[in-house]
């Protein structure tokens, strides 16, 4: 059976602690790209934490909310790209295909989350930094737009792994770099295809809500958080 | 390539000479299809221009270009799209609008390409060889002549040119 | 003021065959310009787009400002040539060739930017619907690719338009020279001899593109301007994207023909043949397109305002009063306020006048390009998300180099091919002698000889 990968980000539990982000930095070979250029507003962080303040002190309320690629089931990144670098896997998933991408950017024009990124400059590791590089992940040259790809390099490990040991996967074997990460268990990913995983369980909470919902873009990414 | 021909002030003696040639032709011995009219601008009200353009399917030959420029487009956007191995996760590969645009931009190409074609091949252009011209023309004079006249018809011609109003004959060879 | 045929040719020809030291120097001053360009061009192929101004949200600002700025002045010489010869409106005559020359020229710049301002432009061939075996093919639902088919058809069509009717003047110049000239201008006129059939044939083709080329350059624009309309970004999604850019994109073009025109009558001594009436025709023109321009901006802000949805009004409001507020109201300005009563008022629509007025739109329209793309792109949904965009000197540079190559262009142009098409120019004057145009062929060869034996010398 196919599976049809999904995450679940549950607000209320999120500290801002952003150990997603370096964890994310760290697994997929994120250019740190310096102050100046993060300045110019260039920084790359395929997933980020929104900080959001409601009210005033002394009843100030601030409020997390990680933002990554949501994998839209009809996402305005894919019809608009020239070269068919992004498209969509039968399992759900938003591909983006970096030795196809000639970076027009129309893609990170259409994306409404503004989670896709661009490489300005080719990306640079100083000494020793290029030892901590993951060799699963490839290095994007100068001119490819990149983004979160849930750990696409995890999912089809772990896939293989479960194909070798001639077994079903099972749920919460795969965990993208920022789910593995998160202390509060703030995030998680699974199958929404299979009706026991808890992605599946928790996408039907009460308290479920689809990030910018409105547009029709049906992401794959649900937010958890009380209506208070 | 030999001919006799004149130069005339304007089109209205212009079209007197090629009258005259034309109703000559059982006098003279020319051929009524050997007349050359050579100007540096069109005349179109002058029957002389009506009677050397003819009918021009330019219209026609543009809209056929155009209905092969359109299928050569549906078949560029439809066609081609479904044999390569194009992954797109469930969204439509071949869809009616977007391939609409593509199909209506080739056929435009395809109208102006071929009024391109028709209009070279009919002009018959490009002609390097030497051909029946004088500068005068482009003063605004009108050139009226004959090409490869029959022997002895020379006076008779020249005469007739005259008549009408003739500026100057002179004699034109493609080898010379 | 009747020139003889003979008069006219010497003026129109007098360029090709004399150069000023001013000539000299403008080409100098234009052809740095080129050269800086191409250097910052190569700069940033060389260390990457990151050399410009652009970052995160802001992924297009002053590339894609000025491809649809270079795209909109091209629609010039289709509106003067195309609709004007399809309306048989005789004042068209001196104006066709300058305004064909604009449209192939600024086609020409625009139609780079797609090309270089892409993160791998060595790469960009793959837009190309060519069989390879790296399973690549052209997304063609990408408004980019429509981009590809429609400029490309475009670029064709216009080339064609102008050379067309160059063909005959060519002929005239193979004829007056001699030597290497004379070569040159025999291989460009393909032997063309001025039979009544040949002239038959190459009006009618000139119909024919005449009436295909205006749906093209309709389509153009409007495809260019689903760039934008096809995506989910605040003020971007609207279906009045289309009609809106091709009378913003004709609106410039005849801005930038009477510019040129000026600019031509000036140095080419083209007084007699360039007079008020025709800059004062294109500036009622140009009135028209001012309060079309104002028309459809108003109904898009209006829409966007009554409908309150709050990440469109982010953007309204920035432009309105805010961050962009400074640009927004130089816009209106610029496209509006100045031209509509120089060019309304019949006192002031003189060359002068609809000069000033040109340069006012020129620059109110790269405005209104850059206003379209950059708030929208700098206030998307999520404010954490929000930025901003400062322009680098490399980008500076290139766009000033984008005005260098098209004066380049002209300046070479105009001392190639008479800029004003001589034999339309005759055409025009029978036309006149005869009782205007499209008179029938009856009444000429009644009285032709007579009116026109007389009229010549």
């Amino acid at each position: 059976m196919p599976h049809h990968w999904a995450m679940v980000v549950d607000v209320d539990r999120c500290t801002g602690c952003e150990a997603c982000v370096v964890a994310c930095h760290a697994e997929n070979n994120l250019p740190t790209v310096g102050e100046d250029q993060a300045a110019r507003g260039r920084a790359m962080h395929w997933i980020r934490v929104e900080r959001y303040w409601e009210g005033e002190y002394p009843e100030a309320k601030l409020r997390f909310q990680p933002v990554m690629c949501q994998q839209c089931e009809a996402a305005p990144c894919e019809p608009v790209c020239p070269t068919y670098a992004s498209y969509h896997t039968p399992d759900g998933l938003n591909a983006q295909v970096y030795n196809r991408c000639i970076g027009t950017r129309f893609c990170a024009n259409a994306c409404p989350y503004d989670v896709r990124f661009f490489n300005y400059f080719n990306p640079v590791w100083q000494k020793p930094l290029h030892l901590q590089l993951n060799p699963d992940v490839s290095v994007r040259s100068v001119g490819v737009m990149e983004k979160c790809t849930f750990c696409i390099q995890r999912i089809h490990a772990g896939e293989e792994k479960a194909k070798a040991e001639k077994r079903d996967l099972q749920d919460g074997e795969i965990k993208p770099a920022c789910v593995q990460s998160c202390s509060p268990m703030a995030l998680v990913f699974g199958d929404r295809d299979d009706p026991n995983s808890e992605v599946s369980r928790l996408s039907r909470s009460k308290r479920g809500v689809k990030l910018l919902g409105e547009l029709g873009t049906q992401p794959n990414a649900s937010y958890l958080q009380a209506n208070d | 390539m030999k001919a006799i021909y004149a130069l005339f002030p304007d089109p209205g003696s212009a079209q007197d000479a090629f009258d005259a040639l034309r109703g000559s032709s059982s006098t003279t011995g020319i051929d009524a299809a050997k007349i050359v009219v050579v100007s540096s601008e069109p005349f179109e009200g002058y029957d002389f221009s009506v009677e050397d353009a003819g009918k021009s399917y330019m219209f026609p030959l543009a809209a056929l270009g155009g209905i092969a420029g359109g299928g050569f487009g549906y078949w560029l956007a439809s066609f081609t799209q479904q044999s390569y191995p194009l992954n797109t996760g469930g969204m439509p590969i071949v869809t009616s609008w977007t391939n609409g645009i593509i199909i209506y931009e080739l056929t435009m190409l395809g109208a102006i390409l071929t009024t391109l074609a028709t209009l070279l091949v009919t002009a018959g252009l490009p002609n390097f060889k030497r051909q029946l011209s004088d500068p005068e023309i482009w003063t605004g004079k009108i050139l009226v002549g004959v090409t490869d006249p029959p022997e002895g018809a020379r006076a008779a011609l020249e005469e007739k040119f005259r008549q009408a109003g003739a500026l100057a004959v002179k004699d034109f060879s493609s080898t010379s | 003021m009747k020139k003889s045929e003979e008069q006219i040719q010497k003026d129109l020809l007098r360029p090709l065959f004399e150069a000023s030291a001013g000539y000299w120097f403008a080409v100098a001053a234009a052809a740095s310009l080129v050269l800086a360009g191409a250097g910052a061009m190569f700069y940033g192929f060389y260390n990457g787009i990151g050399v410009w101004g652009l970052n995160s949200p802001v992924f297009w600002a002053f590339d894609i400002t000025n491809f649809v700025f270079w795209i909109g002045i091209s629609h010039a010489g289709t509106l003067i040539s195309a609709i004007l010869r399809l309306a048989n409106a005789a004042w068209r005559r001196p104006v066709t060739r300058c305004a064909e020359a604009i449209t192939v020229f600024a086609l020409s710049i625009g139609a780079i930017i797609p090309i270089s301002h892409v993160g791998r432009p060595w790469l960009a061939f793959w837009m190309f619907p060519y069989p390879n075996e790296r399973g690549l093919w052209p997304n063609f639902r990408s408004p980019l690719a429509w981009d590809f088919f429609a400029i490309a058809t475009y670029l064709i069509g216009s080339i064609s338009f102008l050379l067309l009717p160059m063909i005959p003047d060519f002929a005239l110049i193979r004829d007056s020279t001699t030597g290497f000239r004379k070569k040159f201008y025999g291989l460009l006129s393909l032997g063309w001899q001025g039979t009544p059939r040949q002239w038959h044939r190459l009006e009618t083709a000139m119909h024919v593109m005449a009436i295909v080329i205006i749906p093209v350059a309709v389509s153009v624009h409007t495809i260019v301007s689903w760039d934008f309309a096809m995506t989910p970004v605040p003020m971007w999604r609207s279906t009045i994207f289309g009609p809106y850019f091709v009378c913003g994109a004709i609106f410039s073009g005849i801005a930038a023909l009477i510019l040129a025109m000026a600019l031509l009558r000036k140095f080419l001594r083209l007084e007699e043949y360039l007079q008020p009436m025709h800059f004062s025709n294109l500036g009622k023109l140009l009135l028209t397109f001012s309060l079309l321009w104002f028309y459809f901006t108003f109904a898009e802000r209006l829409t966007t305002w009554y409908a309150n949805e709050e990440s469109e009004m982010n953007v309204f409001w920035s432009g309105v009063r805010g961050e962009f507020a400074p640009l927004f109201w130089a816009m209106v300005t610029l496209n509006f306020l100045i031209p509509v009563p120089i060019l309304a008022i019949k006192r002031l629509r003189t060359i002068t006048g609809t000069v000033v007025a040109s340069i006012c739109v020129v620059g109110g329209m790269w405005l209104e390009r850059f206003l379209i793309v950059v708030p929208s792109l700098s206030r998307k949904y999520l404010p954490y998300a929000w930025g901003s965009y400062r322009p680098t000197w490399v980008e500076m540079i290139l766009m000033a180099s984008g005005f260098g190559l098209m004066a380049l262009l002209y300046l070479v142009f105009s001392k190639i091919v008479p800029m004003i098409a001589i034999w339309e120019l005759k055409v025009g004057m029978q036309e006149a002698h005869t009782g205007g145009a499209g008179e029938p062929a009856m009444a000429c060869q009644a009285s032709g000889k007579s009116v026109i034996g007389g009229a010549s010398s």
